[in-house]
């Protein structure tokens, strides 16, 4: 059987894909003290060939449960997903909404509560059989904590037709897909640079459309091992922004590029833009 | 009686980390501490001068640490790291009330029940050593060589992960900065990020 059955750690498990076949999405139920619930949903009822379409993961959090960003911080592991699809068709990876940061026992996390979808967009092959129905499944691994941490694993299975024009929209998704992609991390043309100032990282941005200086601003990179994860200063400087955080202590060497995420939170949610920063040359020697 | 270790460890954290609240950095000598153990002996690293000493944070119903203990990992890197003479010092910083808290009796059910080879489990409810060693996962691993001097400070290898079948295709950092050291060679990777779950420090 191509789409296997686990049993999570959570106490559950999700039914033999066969069983759903018929169904247009599997939904993990989990009883009410699971922290969390996962579900597979695409944005369209049907597949086109040769046309991108946006699937996601959909978690429910239970209140104070989260799980994590691409960088989880100082602890975590982000969620991971595994396509099982059929031939020709090709799934990119997880496009990370703008996350949170948390603060547990005076250690720093990067992630998602609440209701949060992860997108990832699926393009079947150009030949994809008009008429034919197919399965789009995943296999998703989470780690979800609220102080203590509980690790999940599901498989996901969705079944949609291949027709030859206009996928319709599922009517049941459009608010999340709409959200989610207003939790994207706008791109932006910033520029700047990133400074080794031995235990810390200042980091100039310019260009068009800065937040203003009264924005409660938050810093992340999105790799791992280059800032401390402590609440970076941020302040304005003329038309400049600048940024000031602790380095890691695991820092070993400068990639090219900063991937530089400035995000705000506001009661709709966490907004973010996103800046590609080289390091200065000097920053790619050797921290210690 | 839990007053004389914590006396004894503040003290001797405001005696060796002051140029203080330093972060501890590979290559300098580690701090030093005295905590008590399960047994109710005051464990400090200097009285291991001359021996390679392992600290290992552990939280026992951390599903990562479980991953290692579950899966034997822990205890096989510990005995191997014991018959290569060194210390292996295991670390609870989780605060009193928090996930993963042991005191001496729990603690000493732990160590037997999962069948820990440690020289000595201690209790560091109070997180002075925790913070001491800017430790922030459990797992996380430092390796002290015999001059005192840090010299691998992360994760305990290169998968972050839940999943005991990820152990085997990890570089194991700490079986390899052990066996690294007693070749009298440099250890050859001595940073990684930790990984794992928070360690349950209190406010």
């Amino acid at each position: 059987m191509r789409i296997q059955n686990y049993r999570s750690l959570l106490g559950y498990s999700t039914a033999a894909a066969f069983a759903f076949a018929a169904m247009p999405a599997l939904a993990v139920k989990p009883g009410p003290s699971d922290p969390i619930d996962v579900q597979l949903i695409a944005e369209h009822t049907e597949l086109v060939p040769g046309q991108a379409q946006q699937f996601g993961l959909l978690l429910h959090h239970q209140p104070h449960w989260h799980t994590y960003w691409i960088n989880p911080g100082d602890s975590g592991l982000p969620t991971k997903v595994e396509w099982i699809l059929p031939p020709g068709y090709k799934a990119d990876e997880i496009e990370w909404p703008t996350p949170k940061r948390f603060v547990v026992g005076g250690l720093y996390n990067f992630g998602y509560d609440g209701e949060t979808l992860l997108p990832v967009s699926i393009t079947p092959p150009p030949d994809a059989a008009v008429g034919s129905t197919v399965h789009i499944a995943l296999v998703t691994k989470w780690l979800v904590c609220r102080e203590e941490c509980i690790p999940g694993k599901a498989s996901l299975v969705i079944d949609l037709p291949v027709v030859r024009v206009a996928a319709k929209p599922d009517p049941r998704w459009t608010a999340q897909f709409s959200e989610a992609r207003l939790e994207q991390p706008q791109a932006t043309a910033w520029k700047g640079s990133v400074r080794d100032a031995g235990d810390r990282f200042a980091i100039t941005l310019t260009g068009p459309g800065l937040p203003p200086a009264a924005a409660q601003l938050d810093a992340l990179a999105a790799q791992r091992k280059l800032f401390d994860n402590k609440p970076p200063t941020i302040r304005r400087d003329g038309d400049a922004i600048v940024i000031e955080t602790g380095k890691s202590e695991y820092f070993t060497t400068a990639p090219s590029e900063l991937d530089l995420l400035l995000t705000t939170s506001s009661a709709n949610g966490a907004r973010g833009w996103r800046a590609r920063i080289p390091f200065a040359a000097d920053a790619t020697a050797p921290a210690r | 009686m839990r007053a004389v270790p914590f006396i004894a460890a503040v003290a001797l954290a405001l005696a060796t980390s002051l140029p203080a609240l330093a972060k501890p950095t590979v290559g300098q000598p580690a701090p030093d501490f005295g905590v008590a153990d399960s047994s109710g002996h005051t464990q400090t690293l200097s009285a291991y001068k001359g021996k390679t000493v392992v600290l290992e944070w552990n939280n026992p119903e951390c599903p990562f640490v479980r991953k290692h203990y579950g899966s034997g990992n822990m205890q096989k890197l510990q005995a191997s790291a014991l018959a290569q003479g060194a210390i292996w010092l295991t670390v609870n910083s989780g605060a009193a009330g928090k996930q993963g808290h042991l005191d001496a009796s729990s603690a000493k059910a732990y160590v037997a029940k999962v069948g820990g080879k440690e020289s000595a489990y201690l209790l560091d409810a109070d997180g002075t050593v925790g913070h001491l060693y800017d430790a922030k996962t459990t797992p996380q691993m430092a390796v002290i060589d015999a001059q005192g001097v840090l010299r691998y400070l992360g994760g305990i290898d290169s998968i972050a992960s839940t999943d005991e079948a990820d152990i085997g295709k990890a570089t194991p950092y700490v079986a390899q900065a052990l066996a690294e050291l007693a070749a009298g060679k440099p250890v050859s990777v001595p940073t990684s990020e930790p990984y794992g779950c928070s360690v349950k420090y209190g406010s």
